[in-house]
C-alpha cells in the first residue's frame, strides 16, 4: 500500500513537473538578431550567441542574423566571434537585437604564424611584423612584394626596374646579409618553403620573421629573414563571391630636362668642330613615353559547411607600360581547399596556377656602345637635333658618341618576350593521435616553366650586321618538398609547453636551353623559325639539382602568461655543401617577459600590457650552388682549322672545406601597448653578424684558376626599428587610425680576404671604366670609389690639394681632389665618394573613416642613401645630348658655375654624379564609399565600395636623376648586394590614377 | 575497430614520410672531372684543344694580348684619346702594376699553361701506344712553350709552373723563375714538339714539327744564339715541300678572312668562326680596334679607331710597295656611300682621328658582328715569311752580309712586288750592318701590325731610337731603364711576396 501511495506521489510530482514546465515554456520566446562589426556596420557571419548559464546557443548566418530562444527577459546573451570584444547583452522586452560588436583592440590575442606552426601574439618571443589583406591590397601594386613596401618595419622593398610591368622587386629584411649570395628574403606560402608569391588579392597575411628565433626553425635558409604568406580560405556560411575590379591609368612621374634641338647645336659647336645642326628637334622622351594603364580584377569564391571549407579566386592583371611596345598580362588561380574528414583528421590542398605573358623593352643597358644601349637611356642620349627616320626611311643613327639606335627604333623593333608559368600543389594531412599531438604531412610539388624570346631585325644596328638575330631560351625550375612534424602540446597548472619535431626532404631541379641564330631572309619569323637563320649560333644547355635533408625541432615554455622561453633548431644537410661540410646546425633562443602582467602594472589605467623580448641564434644562407665544390673541366668553344672541336679548360679545383654562410642575430625588443590598447608601440634593436661570408679568393694567377670560392669573409648588420600603431579617434561615426613604422640600417664590412679592399665594376660597359665600387673593411657595402670633383678650374694655379687630368688642363676643365699631391689626377687620387644606404627608411599610414567614407593616405620614405647617376654622368660626358644644366657650363664669359666647359670627357667615376637620394613619397592616396545597406538589401549585394586612389602623387626629393627609387645592375646574387644605388636607363616611376570597386555577394 | 583505424590512418601518413632519404652525393650531369676524364687521346685532344681555345679569348688574343703588343710598339699609336686610360697607359709607357690590359691577359696565359699542364702531367695515364700518345701531347708542349715564350718576352723573369696543380695552396710561396731558365725551358718543350709533331696537320691551327722548329728559331734569335737560329730556320726552309709551306703570290690572301684556311704560308694560326663565340671564347676584337670610326664600307659597321699607326709609318713607307696598300686604309666611306679620304676621317665622328688606319685586319673580316667583333679572322702568329727573314737575321749575324740571307728577303721583296718595280732586290755585297738594317726593315713592313714590332724594338734594344723625337711614335715617357718589361700585376706579388721585387721602375 505504502509503496503504491508512493507511486502515486511520484506521478503526480511528474504531472507538476511536467505542467511547471507548460508554464515555464509559457514564458520562452524566440528572440531574433544581427550582428555587426562597429567599425564599418558590416554583417558578422559565424558569431557565437550563448545564452549565460546555459548551453543554448545560435551561431549567426551569412548576413549576421541569428535566432535563439530564450528563457525570459532577464535572459543575457553572450555574444563572441574571434578578434571582437566579447559582448554581452541583457534582452529585457526587446524581440529583436541589434549588436555591434568592437573590434577587440587588444591585437595582442591575434595568432600569428611562424614557422610549421601558429602562436598567440602575446605569446610571441621573437621578432615578427604582421601584414594584413588591407593593406596589401589599399592599391593596385605589380606584385605582394610591391605591396608590402613601408608597411613593416625592418622590410625595405625597392623594384628593381621602376615602373616597369613586371618589374622585380627587391625584398632587404634588416639589411643585406651577404656579398656574393642572394641576400632575398625566404618565401613561405602556407607552409611551401621557396615559394613564389601569389597575387596579393588572395593574400589574407604575411608575417615577417625577423630574428633568428623566428627564423631559425628554417635553418640553413634563414638568415635572409622569412616572410610567411597565408592564403585565404572559406569560412562555414553560405557561399560568398566576391568580385573586386579596378582601373588605373599611368603616367612617367619625372622626366629629364634635355637640350632641345637649339640648345644642343649651341652645345656641339663649342666643342665639335665639325658639326653641323640637323633639321629636327625631337623630344625623344616625349616619343616613347605614352600614358599606361593597369586593369586588375579577381573573382573569388569562398564558403563551406562544418566540416569542408573552400576558397577560389581567379585573376586577370594586365598592364600597358607607359613606354611605348612594354605591357604584361598574368592570370592567377588559387585554390585552398580544408577538409575535416573526422573529429581528428583533417587534409587540405592547395594549388595554385599562374601565367604571365610579358612584353618588354630594353632597359638598364649593360653596354651601350656601338649597336648597343636601351630604349630609355637612349633617349636620353640621342641627338634631339634628329627624327625618328632618315630620309630614306631607315632609322636615324646617333650623331655623336657611340652609334646607338634611337629609342624609338629600338623601342617598336626589338622583340624581348618573357612566359613563365608556374604551377604549385601542396597538400596536407593532419591528425591528432592523442589529445594535444597532432601529425601533420605535407607533400608539395611546383614548377617554373619560363621561355623568353628574342629578336633583333635587322632595322636596328644590332641585328643589321648580322641579318637578324634571334633566340629561344627555355628553362624549368621543379621543386619537390615533404615534410612531416609532431606538435604536442601539454599544460601542467600554469605550466603550458609546446613541442615541434620534424623531418624535411626537398628537391630541386633546374634545367635550360638556348638556341639562336642569324641571317634571316625576313624580319617576320622572329624567334619561331630559328632553322630560318643562315647562321645557327652554339647552342647550350644545364642541368643541376639539389637535395635538402632536414630535421628541426622547437621548444615553447610560457608560465602563468608571463615568462616565455623558445628553442628552436634545425638541422640541414645538403648535397650542394661540400664534401667535408654535409650537414650544418643552426640553434636560436629566445626569452619574452609579459611584464604587463606582473602584479605592479596589472592594474594600471595607461599600460595594457609590456613585453620584454631577447634572442640570439644563427641562421644560415645555403649560398653554394650545385656542383660548386667539385673539380671541374668545363666545355668551352674551341675552333681548329675553322671547325668546331671539342675542347675542355680546367676551371675548378676541388674544394672540400666550403661551408654555407652563418648569420649571429642579437634580437632584443619591447612591445607595450597604452590607453586600452589604443596605442600600441614596438621597439627592436638588432645585431647581425654574418660570418664565413663566400668569396672569390683570388688565387695565385699563376696556378691557372684565378678564384676560388672560400669562406673567407664577415658583415655586419645593426639597427632600430620602431612602429607604432595608434587608433586616434574611434568613435561611433568616425574613426582614425596611424601606422608608423621607423627602421634604421647600418652595414660594414667587417673581414675580407686578406684584408684587402675588393673592387667592384658596375659601370654600363660602353663606358669603359673598372672599379666603381669598394668593399673596404669597416666601410659600408658597395661604397661608391673615384675622384673627388672639386669644381671648375678657372686658369692660373691650381687651388690647394686639387689637380687636373692632363688632357683636361685648360680653365673651365675638371678639378679634381689630388690626394697624393703629386700635381696631376692619376687612378692613385682616387677615393670613397659616396655611400648608397639609407640612414634611415620609414612607412607613414593613416586610414580614416567616416560614416561610409574612408580615406587613406600612406607616405614612404628613405633617408640619406645616396646614388651614384650613370645616365647624368653620360649626359655631362660629350659623347651625349646633355642635360639643360649644360647652358649654364663653364665658358671665358661664365665662370661662376659648377659645370666645365664642354668638352669629350673620358666618363670616369667622380663625386659630380653622386647625389643624396632621400625621398618622402605619397604612395597612396585613396578615397572610398561604401553604399548603404538599405541600398544594397534589394540588389542581393552584401557590401559594394567604390573607391578612387592616386600612387605617386608627391615626391619630394632634391634628386636632380629621374627617380630616387633608382637600380641598375641589380640582377643577380652578387649585384643584388653590391650594386646598390646606382642609376642608368631605368624604366621611369609612374604616376598612377585607380577607380576602383569591390562587391561582395 | 578504434585502434585499428588509428593504426592505418597513422600507417598513410607514413607511407607520405618516406619520400626522400639521400646520401647527399652529388651526381653531376654535364660537369666534367680531371681525375675520371683522361681515358684516350681523343680526351687528350680535348684538353690540349681547350689551351689552343684559350689562345682565340678576348683577354688573350681577341683583344688584350694582341692590342697591348700592338699599341707598345711604335707601328701603332692611339687614335681616339677618349678610349679607355689601360690602353693609353699601355702606348703612352705611363702603366703601373695595375694595368687593365695586363691583368686580363696574364690570368688568361697561365690558364692556357695549366689547362696544357693538365695534358702533359695527365698523358701517362692513357693506355695507347706511347709514340701515338707523344704526337698528340707534343701540341701541348708547344702551346706551354708559345705562351711561356710572351710572358718571359714581356716579363722577364716570371713563375713558371710545368705540373697540372691540383690545390693553389701547393705553389702559393713560389719564387720566380729566372729569365734565361725560362728560355731553357720553352726551348726543351720545342725540342720534345719539334721531335714527336707530324710534318703536316690538318689545319695551321695545330703546330707541326716546321711549327716547333720556326719558335725554336725565333726563340734562338731573341736569345742571339745565332747560329742555332739558323740552323732551326733553315730546317723548316730546306724541307718546306715536305712541310707544304711556301709564300702566298698575293700578299693580301693572308688577310683575307675567307682564304687563310687554306693557304700555305701559315705555320701557325689562332682561327676564328664569324659571329660565333661562347663568352670570352672565340671573341675577337682587332677589327673594331683597328678600324675607322663613322666609316660606313662594311656591313659590320664603323670601327672604332683605337690603335691607329702615326702618319709618319704611312709617310715614311714607300707607297710603290704593295704591302702598304694591303696594310693600311686610307679611305673611308660615309653611310650615303660617299668615299672620303683620311685627311677628312674626323669629318664623319667626333671618335676619329685624320690618319690611314690598319686595314689587315678590319678589311676582310668576313662574316662578322658588329664593329668586325666576332670576326672569320684567322690570325698568323708565324708564318712562312718570317721564318725566312729570321734565318736571313742569323745568318748575317753569323756572316756578315751572306748572300743566303740575302736571298731570302729578294723572295720576299719579289713577291712584294705585285706587277711593279718596287721594292727592289737586296744587292749582294752589303755589309753586315747595312744588311741588318735592311732585314729589320724588312721585317717592320712585312710583319707590320701583326704584333711582332714591340717584340723587335726590345730584342734589337732600339725603344730610345724608335719613340724619341725622330722615331716613328715620339713617346717622352719611354724610359729604357723601365719599359723594355711590363710590370707583374700587384696583386699577384702582394698574395706571393717571394715574388717580389716587381720589375725595375713599377
Amino acid at each position: 500500500m505504502t509503496t503504491n501511495k508512493h507511486k502515486k506521489t511520484q506521478w503526480l510530482l511528474l504531472m507538476f513537473i511536467m505542467l511547471m514546465g507548460t508554464y515555464v515554456q509559457a514564458q520562452e520566446r524566440n528572440l531574433s538578431g544581427t550582428v555587426t562589426s562597429r567599425e564599418d556596420g558590416m554583417a558578422l557571419p559565424g558569431v557565437n550567441v550563448l545564452l549565460k548559464g546555459a548551453s543554448v546557443g545560435a551561431i549567426s548566418d551569412f548576413d549576421g542574423n541569428f535566432t535563439i530562444r530564450i528563457p525570459n527577459n532577464n535572459a543575457v546573451l553572450v555574444v563572441s566571434y574571434l578578434g571582437y570584444e566579447t559582448q554581452e547583452v541583457t534582452v529585457g522586452d526587446k524581440t529583436s537585437l541589434k549588436i555591434a560588436l568592437k573590434v577587440d583592440q587588444n591585437e595582442l590575442e591575434e595568432v600569428v604564424v611562424i614557422g610549421y606552426g601558429t602562436v598567440k601574439k602575446s605569446d610571441v618571443s621573437g621578432a615578427v611584423s604582421s601584414v594584413k589583406s588591407a593593406e596589401l591590397t589599399a592599391y593596385p601594386t605589380l606584385n605582394a612584394e610591391q605591396a608590402l613596401q613601408g608597411r613593416a618595419a625592418g622590410v625595405a622593398v625597392q623594384s628593381n626596374n621602376g615602373g616597369e610591368p613586371g618589374a622585380p622587386m627587391k625584398v632587404r629584411i634588416r639589411g643585406g646579409t651577404s656579398i656574393n649570395a642572394s641576400s632575398d628574403a625566404l618565401i613561405v606560402v602556407d607552409g611551401f618553403v621557396g615559394a613564389s608569391m601569389p597575387a596579393p588579392e588572395d593574400i589574407a597575411s604575411m608575417e615577417v620573421l625577423k630574428d633568428a628565433s623566428a627564423t631559425a626553425i628554417y635553418g640553413s635558409r634563414g638568415s635572409n629573414g622569412v616572410i610567411m604568406v597565408t592564403t585565404k580560405k572559406g569560412v562555414s556560411g553560405k557561399p560568398t563571391l566576391e568580385l573586386n575590379t579596378s582601373y588605373s591609368v599611368q603616367n612617367v612621374n619625372h622626366t629629364i630636362n634635355l637640350l632641345d634641338a637649339n640648345e644642343f647645336a649651341t652645345y656641339r659647336n663649342a666643342y665639335s668642330s665639325n658639326y653641323t645642326q640637323g633639321s629636327a628637334n625631337t623630344d625623344w622622351q616625349d616619343e616613347i613615353y605614352r600614358t599606361g594603364s593597369i586593369s586588375n580584377t579577381q573573382l573569388a569564391f569562398s564558403g563551406g559547411s562544418d566540416t569542408s571549407k573552400y576558397y577560389i579566386s581567379g585573376n586577370y592583371y594586365t598592364q600597358d607600360g607607359v613606354v611605348i611596345n612594354s605591357n604584361l598580362e598574368r592570370f592567377t588561380v588559387l585554390s585552398n581547399v580544408d577538409l575535416d574528414v573526422s573529429d581528428r583528421f583533417r587534409v587540405g590542398l592547395n594549388v595554385f596556377g599562374a601565367r604571365s605573358n610579358k612584353d618588354g623593352v630594353s632597359t638598364q643597358a649593360q653596354t651601350g656602345g656601338t649597336g648597343g644601349g636601351d630604349v630609355i637611356s637612349s633617349a636620353y642620349r640621342f641627338a634631339p637635333d634628329l627624327g625618328i627616320y632618315n630620309a630614306d626611311g631607315t632609322y636615324t643613327i646617333n650623331s655623336l658618341g657611340d652609334d646607338i639606335d634611337n629609342p624609338y627604333a629600338l623601342a617598336t623593333e626589338l622583340i624581348d618576350e618573357r612566359s613563365v608559368d608556374t604551377y604549385r600543389t601542396n597538400f596536407y594531412a593532419a591528425y591528432d593521435i592523442i589529445e594535444g599531438l597532432e601529425f601533420k604531412t605535407t607533400l608539395g610539388f611546383s614548377s617554373i616553366n619560363t621561355q623568353i624570346g628574342t629578336f633583333k631585325p635587322t632595322t636596328i644596328l644590332a641585328g643589321s650586321g648580322v641579318g637578324g638575330e634571334a633566340s629561344i631560351e627555355n628553362r624549368r625550375s621543379t621543386n619537390v618538398l615533404s615534410e612531416n612534424y609532431l606538435t604536442y602540446k601539454k599544460a601542467l597548472g600554469n605550466h603550458n609547453f609546446t613541442f615541434l619535431a620534424g623531418y624535411s626532404y626537398q628537391k630541386n631541379t633546374n634545367e635550360g636551353s638556348v638556341a639562336s641564330a642569324r641571317g634571316f631572309v625576313t624580319n617576320e619569323v622572329f624567334y619561331r623559325n630559328l632553322e630560318g637563320g643562315a647562321v645557327t649560333m652554339q647552342p647550350s644547355s644545364f642541368f643541376n639539382e639539389s637535395e635538402l635533408v632536414s630535421l628541426f625541432g622547437r621548444v615553447n615554455y610560457e608560465y602563468n602568461s608571463k615568462y616565455i622561453l623558445t628553442f628552436t633548431a634545425r638541422r640541414d644537410g645538403s648535397s650542394n655543401f661540400s664534401k667535408n661540410n654535409k650537414y650544418a646546425f643552426f640553434p636560436s633562443g629566445a626569452i619574452a617577459w609579459n611584464m604587463g602582467k606582473e602584479n605592479f602594472l596589472k592594474d594600471s589605467n595607461v599600460i595594457n600590457s609590456w613585453k620584454w623580448r631577447a634572442s640570439y641564434g644563427a641562421t644560415g644562407n645555403p649560398s653554394i650552388s650545385p656542383y660548386e665544390t667539385l673539380a671541374k673541366f668545363s666545355s668551352v668553344y674551341a675552333v681548329i682549322g675553322d671547325q668546331q672541336v671539342n675542347g675542355v679548360v680546367l676551371t675548378d679545383f676541388a674544394n672540400d672545406n666550403l661551408k654555407w654562410e652563418t648569420s649571429k642575430q642579437l634580437d632584443l625588443g619591447v612591445d607595450v601597448a597604452f590607453f586600452n590598447n589604443r596605442l600600441d608601440v614596438a621597439f627592436d634593436y638588432y645585431n647581425i653578424k654574418t660570418e664565413d661570408l663566400l668569396f672569390p679568393r683570388p688565387l695565385p694567377e699563376y696556378s691557372g684558376v684565378s678564384s676560388q670560392i672560400q669562406n673567407i669573409g664577415a658583415l655586419e648588420n645593426k639597427g632600430f626599428e620602431f612602429s607604432i600603431n595608434s587608433r586616434n579617434i574611434a568613435s561611433e561615426y568616425f574613426t582614425w587610425a596611424t601606422a608608423f613604422n621607423f627602421s634604421t640600417n647600418k652595414n660594414s664590412m667587417v673581414k675580407l680576404p686578406d684584408g684587402n679592399d675588393i673592387f667592384i665594376d658596375s659601370a654600363p660597359g660602353h663606358f669603359l671604366q673598372k672599379q666603381t665600387q669598394i668593399l673596404r673593411e669597416g666601410e659600408p657595402v658597395g661604397s661608391f670609389y673615384g675622384y673627388q670633383y672639386k669644381g671648375v678650374y678657372q686658369g692660373g694655379t691650381l687651388p690647394d690639394g686639387t689637380a687636373t687630368f692632363s688632357g683636361d688642363s685648360d680653365p673651365g676643365g675638371e678639378l679634381f681632389a689630388d690626394l697624393n699631391n703629386d700635381g696631376e689626377i692619376s687612378t692613385e687620387d682616387r677615393q670613397i665618394i659616396g655611400d648608397p644606404t639609407p640612414d634611415f627608411i620609414l612607412g607613414f599610414n593613416n586610414d580614416f573613416k567616416y560614416k561610409n567614407f574612408d580615406m587613406n593616405l600612406f607616405f614612404q620614405a628613405s633617408v640619406g642613401g645616396e646614388i651614384l647617376n650613370y645616365t647624368l654622368l653620360e649626359l655631362g660626358s660629350g659623347a651625349a645630348n646633355a642635360t639643360t644644366a649644360m647652358n649654364d657650363a663653364w665658358s671665358a664669359t661664365n665662370t661662376d658655375t659648377n659645370v666645365p666647359r664642354p668638352a669629350v670627357r673620358e666618363k670616369r667615376i667622380t663625386s659630380r654624379y653622386v647625389y643624396d637620394a632621400s625621398y618622402l613619397r605619397l604612395k597612396n592616396l585613396s578615397f572610398g564609399y561604401n553604399l548603404p545597406t538599405p541600398f544594397l538589401d534589394k540588389t542581393g549585394i552584401k557590401n559594394a565600395r567604390v573607391y578612387v586612389s592616386g600612387q605617386n602623387l608627391l615626391t619630394f626629393t632634391d634628386y636632380p636623376g629621374a627617380d630616387p627609387e633608382a637600380n641598375y645592375r641589380n640582377d643577380n646574387n652578387e649585384r643584388s648586394n653590391t650594386n646598390v644605388g646606382l642609376d642608368y636607363g631605368s624604366y621611369p616611376n609612374v604616376k598612377t590614377f585607380t577607380l576602383g570597386l569591390n562587391l561582395k555577394f | 575497430m578504434k585502434i585499428m583505424k588509428k593504426y592505418k590512418i597513422t600507417l598513410l601518413l607514413l607511407t607520405l614520410t618516406f619520400l626522400g632519404c639521400s646520401d647527399l652525393e652529388e651526381q653531376p650531369v654535364g660537369v666534367l672531372a680531371p681525375e675520371s676524364f683522361f681515358k684516350t687521346t681523343a680526351d687528350l685532344q680535348a684538353v690540349i684543344n681547350g689551351s689552343f681555345a684559350g689562345l682565340s679569348t678576348e683577354s688573350f688574343w681577341g683583344r688584350k694580348l694582341s692590342l697591348t703588343l700592338l699599341l707598345r710598339g711604335d707601328m701603332a699609336d692611339i687614335g681616339d684619346q677618349g678610349t679607355s686610360g689601360r690602353r693609353r697607359e699601355v702606348n703612352n709607357f705611363t702603366m703601373a702594376d695595375d694595368n687593365g690590359m695586363v691583368s686580363a691577359f696574364w690570368p688568361q696565359a697561365y690558364s692556357i699553361i695549366g689547362t696544357a699542364n693538365q695534358a702533359i702531367s695527365n698523358a701517362n695515364l692513357i693506355d695507347e701506344e706511347e709514340s701515338k700518345v707523344n704526337e698528340v701531347v707534343a701540341q701541348a708542349y708547344f702551346v706551354r712553350a708559345f705562351t711561356y715564350y710572351h710572358l718571359v718576352r714581356l716579363f722577364g723573369d716570371i713563375p713558371y709552373i710545368d705540373f697540372a696543380v691540383a690545390d693553389a695552396a701547393d705553389i702559393a710561396t713560389i719564387s720566380k723563375t729566372p729569365e734565361d731558365e725560362v728560355y731553357a725551358n720553352i726551348i726543351s718543350d720545342l725540342m720534345f714538339a719539334k721531335q714527336w709533331l707530324p710534318n703536316i696537320q690538318p689545319s695551321s691551327a695545330l703546330p707541326s714539327k716546321a711549327t716547333a722548329a720556326a719558335y725554336l728559331a725565333s726563340v734562338y734569335l731573341t736569345t742571339k744564339e745565332y747560329q742555332n737560329a739558323a740552323t732551326e730556320a733553315q730546317f723548316v726552309i730546306n724541307k718546306e715541300d715536305d712541310f707544304d709551306l711556301a709564300l702566298e703570290s698575293d700578299f693580301q690572301d693572308l688577310f683575307n678572312s675567307d682564304k687563310t684556311a687554306g693557304l700555305h704560308e701559315p705555320l701557325f694560326s689562332i682561327d676564328y668562326v664569324g659571329q660565333t663565340r661562347v663568352g670570352n671564347y672565340g671573341q675577337d676584337y682587332i677589327a673594331p680596334v683597328t678600324g675607322i670610326r663613322g666609316d660606313a664600307s662594311y656591313d659590320y659597321g664603323e670601327g672604332w679607331s683605337v690603335a691607329v699607326p702615326s702618319l709618319k709609318v704611312y709617310n715614311t713607307w714607300d707607297g710603290r710597295d704593295y704591302r702598304r696598300a694591303v696594310s693600311l686604309d686610307t679611305t673611308a666611306t660615309s653611310k650615303e656611300g660617299l668615299v672620303y679620304p683620311y685627311t677628312e676621317f674626323e669629318d664623319y665622328s667626333d671618335l676619329a682621328v685624320n690618319r690611314p688606319h690598319i686595314a689587315k685586319y678590319y678589311r676582310n673580316a668576313g662574316l662578322a658582328g658588329n664593329n668586325g667583333r666576332e670576326s672569320s679572322n684567322n690570325y698568323i702568329p708565324m708564318r712562312y715569311a718570317e721564318v725566312l727573314l729570321i734565318a736571313a737575321e742569323a745568318l748575317n749575324e753569323i756572316n756578315g752580309g751572306a748572300p743566303e740571307a740575302v736571298s731570302y728577303i729578294n723572295r720576299l721583296r719579289d713577291r712584294a712586288r705585285m706587277e711593279t718595280m718596287y721594292p727592289m732586290d737586296v744587292p749582294v755585297g752589303l755589309s753586315q750592318e747595312e744588311l741588318r738594317k735592311v732585314i729589320i726593315e724588312e721585317r717592320r713592313l712585312e710583319l707590320a701590325f701583326e704584333f711582332k714590332r714591340w717584340y723587335d724594338i726590345k730584342r734589337l734594344n732600339i725603344g730610345v731610337e724608335a719613340f724619341g723625337i725622330n722615331g716613328l711614335e715620339p713617346q717622352p715617357n719611354f724610359d729604357e731603364s723601365r719599359d723594355y718589361l711590363l710590370p707583374l700585376p700587384g696583386p699577384e706579388l702582394a698574395r706571393n711576396p717571394n715574388l717580389l721585387p716587381n720589375n725595375t721602375g713599377y
